[in-house]
């Protein structure tokens, strides 16, 4: 166990390296300069273009640039923005949002996912199955900005129910519109999984065998069903926190949240090399963390998986 | 006629019980039961037609049938658990007097485990993989609400332990504790030694009692008798059983159930998890949780078909012994007459969803009236006496079949043996492990050509492990196959191809080996079209011929594997096999999962192939009721070694080893004779 956890923790290494490389890469193939936009519509002055470009090592080649970065990470100096800000400071101040929207989303698609899940899985063919059914493919297939925008014009334009947009330092009302629209697909996700472990896990001998024990409905089935039902559902659920932070840029932007993925999206437009690869490292870590988690939360729910 | 083993004491026995169950009348009592299911479509199916049997007190009946007879429905309409759609249309299911099957859910959970137990077919998928076998065995305890009783009683015994007060219970039910077993064992030996016992007669006692008193699963009249049987008397061992006997915990008992199913260490085993256990294992544990709550009735559905032959009968034998001593009635539910004449008393034979036959297992065994009944005489592979001689069914004579002269051979320069395998050694690296594990160590036989030998040996005695090296899939550590002479670890790419083409596998599961994707055609074509034979037209002409061969019609070419029977893919796979005149076919396990009748429908296909082609089989079954059937020669493997190799009568008549004797004893009504010509 505790060679395995080394092993998976050492191959943290190489992901994390690979990834900001490539990020680090992409970001600087973007077209355009980043300083010659500072000046906006002002004339370019030469001498301060250059000053600026040897301040963020703008003037070094593409490698250097990015061995330069990874030193200064590696002291947990991320640089500063070309505003002047310590890039960790931004961050700082978008990533408690992002992990509060995230975890919102994250308790919306475990609860209803599982629900509905278990709700379609025991009607199987019946017609609240099919209502169930047709809701998730319909919030699967649509694009997540489509029903971000018809939730918003909805209910906060017509009905005004939720606030139109979060804004600066969101309160749980504020977010959770966000929160439902961010965590609505993989909810339908959930459901569709739930459904079909619940389905095939009830017709298992072992619930059979459960049933002439003499043991109630309701007890076979939270115990044999249920509990057999969720592991593959857990694992989903872990991964996709990692993945529902990363992919809050959508409702982020819909909705103004100043989380991270508006920073990124931001940073993006203004070819923040920086802060784009140090937000990217950051969500490459929690990723992997997650994964490891996950990978030994799965261990610890089937006791047939063994990791050595 | 039976041989008479019986002593006129054991038939006295028999007789009592008789007349005490004829005067309780039925515990089960299944009049004219009717079980529908519904289709896609709405339409009722009719599973169950009319079936009627009784089950008495303490009496083993057991229910034979092919499968979708019916007979599993019969038992789970009995229990109240039919699967999908199925639903009770007619008749009645009387337990102890009462109508049971119009019960509502609560009140037939009631029933389930306090009244009837089950055992169920399936080892592998019958026990949930997340939970520990002991917590499992507690749930059933729990839901019949032994649990607190136990406790309380145990709290209660405890309370009171050496007062003269009497705990009052309908059963004995004080168990003893783990923690006061090595008390109880010194106060018994203190008091052995007290009446003048000693020596090796006082270790022989203890060594009695220590074995004999399973914490968990001993009572305290049982440690009691066992005192006085000793000698104690009887004041003395009453105030020790009192004493040191004062109930046992929640783990002791479950561990004590699992103790009683033959499961060995169980107090360890009870932690572990079901993939940690084997087949057998498994099924014990199954026993375990279907007597925990002492029902009066167990079902027992097929609870060793899925299991090697050994170990059948060494649960079986142990279920007999079990639900002997506890009383406890069996409805057996089994598709092999031979085993059901073994166990039962008392035969039902279902057919089509109808009881066609039903009495005392030797009558129905002996005097059959049913022509199904008959058929399933004749079938039943642990009752057939010798190998079926195809030869004489089609007019030939069968001493030229065993000199070789077989048609379409047109051997002076082949050699005798088609295959021979020398010194076959295949080491596998087990994980977590420094040494070796060899599964198969030093096997040398041969093939004679035009004949069947046989690899025998149970689950795990490296038997597939052998035909995989000889069809090449698997290279041996050492040793060598040859074929046709030649060493088959030197054939190129060419003559590897010649060599698939002439030695062609039938696998175990008929199920696993056809491609679902693939129609019954494109599958038998396949061959065909890999090794460039004929054009599509010829092929097509093949292949019906071939259906023709295993006398399938041609209107399955356009199915798929999932629209046919077990049977009927096992008979495509041969097909398959054939297809490119192959001169050896290796068979593993080829007619295991195939119930009785038509397994032996196949095991005839195999033997008129043989005598009409001269085709040498290599023949690997963990059953020697099989073997008896098709086979020349026998090849006996245990651990990996070979440890007999002779012909089938001879194995049959005079088998040497210890091993090949009790393999030959696990055939199931082996010793019973059938009124059949």
């Amino acid at each position: 166990m505790g060679k395995y956890l080394l092993r998976r923790i050492l191959q943290m290494i190489p992901v994390v390296l690979g990834t900001t490389l490539l990020v680090y890469a992409l970001v600087f193939a973007l077209p355009g300069d980043p300083v010659k936009a500072m000046f906006g519509d002002k004339p370019v002055n030469q001498a301060v273009a250059a000053q600026i470009r040897a301040e963020y090592n703008l003037d070094k080649p593409f490698i250097i640039q990015y061995l330069l970065f990874l030193k200064n990470a590696l002291t947990l100096d991320f640089g500063n923005t070309f505003a002047g800000q310590p890039v960790i400071d931004e961050i700082g101040r978008a990533f408690p949002v992002t992990i509060r929207l995230a975890l919102m989303a994250f308790v919306f698609e475990a609860v209803f996912g599982v629900l509905f899940g278990i709700i379609s899985g025991i009607n199987k063919g019946r017609w609240g199955d099919t209502v169930i059914l047709i809701i998730s493919l319909l919030l699967i297939s649509v694009p997540t900005f489509v029903t971000g925008f018809i939730m918003q014009y909805l209910i906060g334009v017509k009905w005004r129910l939720l606030p139109v947009t979060a804004g600066n330092d969101p309160g749980f009302l504020d977010l959770l519109m966000p929160a439902i629209v961010l965590g609505s697909v993989s909810m339908a996700y959930i459901i569709r999984l739930t459904r079909g472990e619940i389905s095939s896990n009830m017709n298992e001998d072992y619930v059979r065998t459960a049933r002439a024990k003499g043991m109630g409905r309701r007890q076979v089935f939270v115990r044999h069903v249920l509990r057999n039902s969720l592991i593959p559902v857990v694992t989903y659920l872990g991964q996709d926190l990692g993945a529902l932070m990363g992919g809050a840029m959508i409702s982020e932007t819909i909705f103004n949240v100043h989380g991270i993925g508006y920073l990124t999206y931001q940073s993006i437009l203004k070819g923040e090399s920086n802060m784009v690869v140090s937000i990217v490292t950051l969500l490459t870590l929690i990723f992997v963390v997650t994964n490891l988690i996950v990978d030994l939360l799965y261990a610890a729910l089937d006791p047939r998986i063994r990791y050595a | 006629m039976i041989e008479n083993t019986n002593t006129n004491a054991k038939d006295e026995a028999a007789q009592r019980l008789e007349a005490m169950q004829r005067e309780q009348g039925p515990l089960l009592e299944v009049q004219h039961l009717k079980v529908d299911f519904t289709d896609d479509n709405g339409h009722d199916v009719h599973a169950v037609r009319d079936a009627s049997f009784n089950v008495y007190p303490g009496q083993w009946v057991a229910i034979v049938g092919e499968s979708g007879s019916g007979k599993s429905t019969s038992a789970m309409a009995v229990l109240g658990l039919l699967p999908g759609t199925g639903h009770v249309v007619g008749g009645s299911i009387k337990l102890e007097g009462q109508e049971i099957s119009g019960l509502k859910g609560k009140e037939y959970d009631q029933l389930r485990g306090s009244k009837m137990g089950l055992v169920p077919q399936d080892p592998m998928s019958n026990l949930n993989p997340v939970w520990r076998i002991g917590t499992q065995v507690k749930e059933a305890l729990v839901a019949n609400h032994m649990d607190i009783a136990h406790e309380k009683r145990s709290k209660l015994a405890k309370a009171l332990a050496g007062d003269e007060v009497n705990v009052k219970s309908e059963d004995d039910e004080t168990f003893i504790g783990s923690e006061e077993r090595p008390a109880l064992l010194a106060a018994a030996k203190q008091a052995l030694t007290g009446i003048g016992m000693s020596g090796k007669k006082l270790d022989n006692a203890m060594e009695f009692f220590s074995q004999e008193w399973t914490a968990g699963s001993e009572t305290r009249w049982r440690v009691a008798d066992d005192l006085i049987k000793a000698g104690v008397n009887d004041d003395k061992a009453w105030q020790i059983a009192k004493e040191h006997v004062t109930g046992s915990n929640m783990n002791d008992r479950i561990a004590g159930l699992l103790d009683e199913a033959g499961l060995p260490d169980a107090a360890t085993r009870a932690r572990q998890y079901p993939h940690e256990f084997s087949g057998g294992m498994r099924q014990r544990a199954l026993i375990a949780i279907g007597l925990a709550c002492r029902p009066d009735l167990l079902i027992a559905d097929e609870p060793t078909s899925a299991l090697d032959v050994t170990v059948q009968k060494r649960i079986l034998d142990h279920l007999q012994t079990l639900t002997d001593s506890l009383g406890t009635a069996v409805l057996f539910i089994t598709h092999d007459l031979g085993l059901a004449a073994e166990r039962a008393q008392h035969i039902v034979v279902m057919y089509k969803g109808q009881v066609v036959e039903s009495g005392p297992s030797l009558e129905v065994l002996q005097h059959p009236m049913h022509p199904y009944t008959k058929r399933l005489v004749a079938a039943a592979p642990s009752l057939a006496s010798q190998r079926i001689i195809s030869a004489k069914e089609h007019g030939e004579n069968a001493d030229a079949l065993l000199e070789h002269k077989v048609k379409g051979e047109q051997t002076l320069e082949k050699s005798e043996h088609i295959i021979t395998v020398e010194h076959l050694t295949r080491e596998f690296k087990l994980p977590r492990k420094k040494e070796m594990f060899k599964a198969v160590d030093d096997v040398s036989f041969s093939v004679k050509r035009g004949t069947t030998l046989a690899i025998v040996g149970e689950s795990g005695s490296g038997k597939s492990t052998v035909a995989n090296m000889v069809l090449r899939l698997l290279e041996p550590t050492s040793g060598k196959v040859f074929y046709e002479g030649k060493n088959i670890a030197d054939f190129g790419k060419a003559e590897l191809l010649d060599f698939r083409r002439h030695v062609q596998p039938v696998f175990q599961n008929p199920y696993g080996s056809l491609d679902p994707m693939y129609s019954i055609y494109r599958s038998i074509e396949e061959p065909l079209r890999i090794h460039h034979i004929g054009d599509r037209k010829s092929r097509a002409k093949r292949v019906r011929e071939l259906l023709d061969m295993v006398e399938l019609p041609e209107t399955v070419m356009s199915r798929y594997p999932n629209e046919l029977s077990g049977g009927q893919r096992q008979r495509i796979a041969i097909a398959r096999a054939m297809a490119l005149d192959p001169d050896v076919i290796i068979c593993d396990e080829a007619v295991s999962a195939l119930d009785v009748l038509v397994q032996d429908q196949v095991l005839h296909l195999l033997n008129d192939l043989q005598a009409e082609r001269g085709l040498s089989y290599l023949f690997i079954t963990h059953d020697l009721a099989v073997v008896r059937q098709i086979a020349d020669e026998v090849v006996v493997m245990q651990h990996g070694r070979l440890v007999e190799h002779a012909t089938t009568d001879e194995v049959f008549d005079h088998p040497q080893q210890q091993y090949t004797r009790d393999l030959l004893d696990a055939i199931p009504g082996g010793k019973l004779k059938l009124g059949l010509d």
